[in-house]
């Protein structure tokens, strides 16, 4: 089994080099780039209340910049040479942790990212908490209450959050709860007198932000989970062991706890390594609605500007964790599921 | 008075087509000690008389609708869900079809087994428990016992695994072992160990067995009373000797004469019962084995036989079974 992960760790690279490379590439050939903008914020800056906003990007001739500077510009960004060299020069500065220095914000790629990392760390962690905290024990009680009232409101009420996009419902709550009823405040992350705050106070004003973008998250998250869970569970109970367990003299509700519950767990399993990624995650949407500086604006944001040493730099945390994810995956399944051996020789039958 | 007596047991399962009788009016008794041999095609219901007895019938769908089961005095189908989680195991305990399923994947063999003996003896302390599982694991004899206590399911043949659920049914001494095809999994080699070795638990503990199966050969081998059933109802019940020497019921011959025999002309056709057991839901009026018995007139499809004696010791419920009797005597 040692084996197997050492093999699936050294795959990590050339898969990790494929994405990037591809994505460098793209990144390339789509027309738009920080020269451009650059030009774009001369050409605004120049041609001041002026309403035709292209005017400076189209044909050099009425650009603001000579063609020498634009030269040097694509020089200092390196898209002076062939797509496959700057990657590699992309590439060798990124294994030696330097990930450059974003266009837009003219700060290292990495303080930009680090910077994000608090906000979607937190979002990550109490969505991941919260979905499996309410799924786990939901999936469970529904199939042990089968097609039941219980059952079916929970499966309505699961499903109606899964079918409305968490836009509308994040629109939704803060119309209602935010901008009429006052019960949350409208929008960030934290308070502007955070820092004046008690410790008591601090992390009040953290869950009084959060409440609202969490049942946003949240609200689409719990169908998949749950579904899972439970008909994973109910075709568990149906499994000889129970039945076994039962005639052993075990009464029903223990057996499902001692029996059948790890072995539901199994394909919750095959995913959860993929956590991992939650660090990076965060929907755009949201945090446009909710004024969060999370992760999903940044790379929405990066893309729209063309800034792309943040993207590609967005891009390698995020392809490594994934990568590192699966693998995580792995070890999970392989922990809950004492058949799964990867790779050696199987069982000694 | 028998150890345990089924009374006129009637289960009912819902269906999507509505409710169906699946069981009609089954009386069985077990006698102290003795094995008892249930035999029928699948689908006859025997499985299901089993898992009524064990109080084990797949719910909501399965139902007693009538009758009792009674043990020591009390009718199973009446005790709470608790009462009847101490009785099974601990009185009653049954092993299944499928050694490969019916342990679980996740938990080890020792683990599993080291459970039933704690269900039971709850104040046991995690010593006592291992040694107890290791002299059971022992004693079904599994070598190496003590290494394969620590294995997976998986890590174990079907064989091995088979005898691991006999080393738990009999973790406390129970008095009567439902045995639900214990062998047909099993290669026939495997098959042979498994029967000697009941054969000899049964009597070291001198428990009584009630042996499912659809093998007339296993049935002789072990059981000395056999009951034959037939969708949902009994067809026939004698002392094996008598069975196999003289079948009355038309379902019972058909059985034993689809049985290949050493003395019969090689490369004949072996004969069989045509047609299969009607579904649940489709089962004929009146005697429920007319719609394939080569013997059936009008009558067999209008009236229901009834279980009667035959001689003191035999019973049969076929309509015809004396003319068919004389008959058999004739042509012998």
């Amino acid at each position: 089994m040692t084996s197997y992960f050492v093999r699936r760790f050294l795959l990590i690279l050339p898969t990790f080099i494929g994405v990037t490379i591809l994505v460098f590439t793209l990144t390339r050939l789509v027309p738009g780039g920080p020269i451009e903008r650059m030009l774009n914020e001369a050409a605004l800056a120049g041609a001041e209340g002026s309403t035709t906003i292209s005017a400076g990007i189209d044909g050099r001739g009425g650009s603001v910049l000579s063609d020498e500077q634009i030269e040097q510009l694509k020089r200092y960004y390196g898209f002076d040479k062939p797509v496959i060299l700057s990657y590699f020069d992309w590439l060798g500065k990124v294994f030696t942790l330097d990930l450059g220095t974003s266009t837009r914000y003219t700060e290292p790629v990495w303080e930009t990212i680090k910077s994000r990392l608090p906000i979607s760390i937190f979002y990550g962690v109490a969505t991941l908490i919260l979905t499996y905290g309410v799924c786990i024990p939901l999936g469970i009680v529904k199939a042990i209450k089968h097609k039941t009232a219980f059952d079916n409101v929970s499966s309505a009420l699961v499903f109606f959050g899964y079918a409305i996009p968490s836009y509308v419902v994040g629109i939704a709550c803060l119309t209602l709860f935010a901008a009429n009823l006052e019960w949350f405040p409208l929008s960030g992350f934290v308070s502007d007198d955070f820092d004046d705050l008690s410790t008591i106070g601090k992390a009040l004003d953290i869950l009084d932000h959060a409440a609202l973008p969490l049942v946003a998250y949240l609200a689409g998250s719990f169908a998949v989970t749950t579904m899972l869970m439970k008909n994973s569970l109910m075709d568990n109970l149906a499994a000889d062991y129970v039945r076994t367990a039962i005639a052993k003299g075990m009464a029903f509700r223990r057996a499902v706890f001692a029996h059948a519950c790890r072995n539901s767990l199994i394909p919750l399993a095959t995913s959860f390594g993929n956590t991992i990624t939650l660090v990076i995650t965060g929907s755009f949407l949201i945090e446009k609605i909710f004024n969060i500086d999370g992760f999903g604006l940044l790379g929405f944001e990066s893309l729209v500007e063309r800034d792309y040493p943040v993207v590609m730099g967005i891009l390698v945390i995020s392809s490594l964790l994934f990568l590192i994810g699966n693998i995580l995956s792995d070890i999970c399944v392989a922990f809950v599921d004492p058949r799964v051996k990867f790779g050696s020789g199987g069982s000694n039958q | 008075m028998p150890l345990l007596s089924i009374e006129n047991l009637s289960i009912s399962f819902e269906t999507d087509e509505g409710v169906v009788d699946v069981i009609d009016d089954v009386s069985i008794s077990l006698e102290e000690g003795e094995t008892l041999g249930l035999v029928g095609e699948s689908g006859c219901g025997k499985s299901v008389t089993a898992l009524a007895v064990m109080g084990l019938l797949p719910k909501p769908a399965g139902r007693v609708t009538g009758g009792v089961i009674r043990f020591e005095g009390r009718d199973l189908t009446q005790l709470t869900s608790e009462q009847l989680s101490r009785v099974r195991g601990d009185q009653v305990a049954m092993i299944f079809q499928e050694p490969m399923t019916a342990l679980n994947p996740v938990h080890r063999v020792g683990k599993q087994l080291g459970e039933s003996y704690r269900l039971h003896h709850p104040n046991a302390s995690k010593a006592e428990i291992r040694s107890e599982a290791l002299r059971l694991m022992d004693h079904v004899g599994i070598p190496a016992a003590e290494r394969r206590l620590d294995e997976y399911p998986h890590q174990l043949s079907g064989g091995m695994r088979q005898r691991v659920m006999i080393a738990m049914a009999l973790s406390s001494r129970p008095r009567i072992l439902i045995a639900d095809e214990p062998t047909t999994a099993l290669d026939v080699t495997i098959q042979a160990q498994i029967l000697e070795l009941l054969r000899d638990l049964q009597r070291e503990y001198g428990m009584s067995i009630i042996f499912i199966t659809h093998d007339l050969g296993v049935i002789a081998e072990l059981a000395s009373r056999v009951v034959v059933m037939y969708a949902g109802r009994i067809a026939e019940e004698a002392s094996v000797e008598t069975l196999f020497a003289s079948p009355l019921h038309p379902y019972t011959r058909g059985l034993l004469d689809s049985i290949p025999r050493l003395e019969s002309e090689s490369k004949s056709v072996l004969p069989t019962i045509p047609g299969v057991v009607p579904s649940i839901d489709e089962l004929p009026v009146g005697c429920r084995f007319s719609n394939r018995c080569e013997f059936a007139q009008d009558q067999c499809s209008i009236n229901k036989p009834l279980l009667e004696l035959a001689t003191e010791s035999r019973t049969v419920a076929c309509l015809r079974w004396r003319e068919l009797e004389q008959n058999a005597v004739a042509t012998a």
